[in-house]
């Protein structure tokens, strides 16, 4: 294959039309999802120290606990996404009597997740910014018995100016590369379930705009 | 025996010269006018009254009010039993001139007891009787009156508190080099000697001094001063009792409200003075583990007066901890300073609350909305373009 990843990022339909003539491979899909994932992870890192630091008065040894999952959630998350928004576009086409292999789907969804590292990476970049100025309330072993206390912490972490403002950055950040990745999956679905354009759109931009809703809705009552 | 001839010429020459010499000493009426017209002009005491066993001097100033005629005066004294000459008299002629006035002084020692006491001054005329006055002479032991004017309730181990003392003279006469020394084991005094100097009758002077005890202990007041040159002194003895001062200043902090924006804790608040006396430069600080932070690392509220209040705010970071120790600490009058620690509680309640008036994020709204509705429009009319 003679295509460069300026090809995925700008001239999809191109992209996807030349590589529907070759053999599928998921290979270099999930090296990008997995480059995604770790990115990810490193965000998940930093954030879930936050949390670890403030839960670190209650358990012995949670904040080790909380790191790994984090960092193991952001990992296996990504991966999880990948084949859900595939699952997600691979049924809807159905409804558009799309024809093409799941695997090929797989395969469209994860080039189209080469910008997501790009706002992962922007994102991180934020994160290291936003985290030192961070006040991060601490729960003591007795809040932990109280499920209201435990709830006004949290509420009072994520409310904290310094993390809201990162929540917001994050989610815009998130919302301009899942259009860009969005715009991608439009033209892989097209070759890979054999669509229209505008059943292709249809089928992508649905679960999409309605992520991208949920997004701004969680800005919102934050 | 033979007698030399000129030898006896001359002894006889001798007698004959005497002879008027003698007829001169003789009273005449002239004289003893002129000798009744001699006076006591005046007398000082040194010093003015007398402790029993002072010594001292007496002046006696003896004028001669004729005025053309000089006595001759060749005894002079003082004296009785309680007040006692110690110097000589005088036992020498004298001349007094018309008009003039001659001094005698004589030392004595006030071997009597407090009282009144009345030693004759004589004085001899060659050609007249001789004069006699009665000496009016003080013995007084009163002392110096050494008084507490105003001192701490109690002391703290080596914080310095000042004692306001007054020395006052009841004597009627001037008392000299009047120095207060101030001794104490385990204790500083500044200063700790006090020079008055002199102290007429009736008189009163304060003292002041500050002591910085590090133990309990009495702390001894000497006063010493001159009667004439005879050395007196008056001592007291002040005790150091540790404990709790009822009129110092008690700040108190009330009113706290603490706050959390952008990461920095604001810790708000009153500071009463609930004390008597007036709490000089009150600051407002946090302690470890809290870090103060700008602009407010220390709040200086200044001096308090009783009953008085002022605001502070102090910023912050705090890790780790729900709650913050608040530093208050102030001056006395005489510059100890005194710290008073308060806890705050920095709850996550505080960061709801500052966070609850800050309504729905507009800007990140629109602009994500913006960019949905970007990405729609595009697409509607990238496929109404790939249609046609």
């Amino acid at each position: 294959m003679n295509l460069s990843i300026t090809d995925i990022l700008f001239r999809p339909d191109a992209f996807f039309g030349t590589m529907m003539n070759e053999k599928e491979s998921l290979k270099i899909p999930a090296l990008i999802v997995l480059a995604g994932s770790i990115v990810a992870a490193a965000y998940g890192y930093l954030i879930g120290g936050l949390t670890a630091k403030m839960m670190a008065s209650t358990v012995p040894g949670i904040e080790t606990i909380i790191t790994i999952s984090t960092i193991g959630g952001a990992l296996v998350g990504t991966f999880i996404f990948w084949i859900l928004w595939a699952g997600i576009i691979y049924a809807l086409s159905f409804a558009f009597k799309g024809l093409g292999s799941f695997s090929r789907m797989l395969q469209v969804v994860g080039y189209g997740y080469l910008p997501q590292i790009l706002g992962s990476v922007i994102t991180l970049i934020a994160a290291t910014q936003y985290i030192p100025k961070i006040t991060v309330p601490t729960l003591s072993s007795a809040a932990m018995q109280d499920p209201a206390m435990i709830e006004q912490t949290m509420k009072a972490f994520m409310h904290d100016p310094a993390m809201l403002e990162l929540t917001q950055i994050t989610s815009l950040i998130t919302i301009v590369f899942l259009l860009w990745s969005a715009n991608i999956w439009i033209f892989g679905a097209k070759h890979a379930r054999q669509l229209s354009p505008r059943d292709s759109a249809l089928c992508v931009g649905i679960p999409v705009v309605l992520y991208v809703l949920y997004l701004i809705y969680n800005i919102g009552v934050m | 025996m033979k007698i030399d001839q000129p030898f006896a010429i001359i002894c006889l020459l001798l007698l004959i010269s005497i002879v008027p010499g003698i007829a001169c000493g003789y009273a005449t009426p002239e004289s003893i006018v002129a000798a009744g017209k001699v006076y006591i002009s005046g007398i000082d005491y040194d010093p003015g009254s007398f402790f029993t066993g002072d010594t001292g001097t007496v002046t006696v100033y003896v004028t001669n009010g004729n005025s053309n005629q000089s006595v001759v005066v060749n005894h002079a004294t003082i004296g009785d039993t309680y007040i006692r000459l110690k110097s000589n008299p005088y036992d020498s002629s004298a001349n007094i001139g018309p008009l003039q006035t001659r001094t005698f002084v004589f030392s004595v020692a006030a071997d009597a007891l407090e009282g009144t006491y009345y030693p004759t001054f004589s004085l001899s005329f060659r050609d007249a009787d001789s004069l006699y006055y009665r000496l009016v002479t003080k013995v007084d032991n009163t002392p110096l009156e050494l008084t507490v004017v105003d001192k701490p309730d109690a002391y703290t181990q080596d914080k310095k508190k000042t004692v306001y003392m007054q020395v006052a003279n009841p004597r009627n006469n001037m008392v000299k080099n009047v120095i207060l020394d101030l001794s104490g084991d385990g204790a500083d005094f500044s200063p700790s000697r006090v020079f008055v100097g002199n102290l007429g009758p009736g008189e009163k002077i304060p003292v002041n001094f500050s002591v910085t005890p590090n133990k309990v202990t009495p702390l001894k007041l000497t006063l010493n001063y001159d009667n004439g040159d005879n050395p007196h002194r008056v001592s007291m003895e002040l005790p150091v009792i540790f404990g709790t001062d009822k009129k110092a200043a008690n700040p108190v902090i009330s009113n706290v409200q603490v706050k959390n924006e952008a990461g920095i804790w604001h810790v708000t608040g009153d500071v009463n003075n609930a004390g008597l006396e007036t709490a000089n430069t009150v600051m407002v600080t946090s302690l470890p583990p809290a870090i103060p932070q700008d602009p407010y690392k220390v709040y200086v509220v200044g001096a308090l007066k009783t009953d008085d209040f002022g605001s502070f705010e102090v910023t912050l970071t705090a890790e780790n901890t729900d709650t913050i120790p608040i530093k208050l600490s102030y001056k006395d009058a005489d510059g100890n300073v005194y710290d008073s620690i308060q806890d705050v509680k920095i709850s996550p309640a505080a960061i709801t609350a500052r966070n609850s008036t800050s309504g729905l994020p507009v800007i990140p709204i629109t602009i994500g909305i913006a960019l949905l509705v970007l990405f729609v429009g595009g697409w509607i009319l990238y496929l109404k373009r790939n249609k046609k």
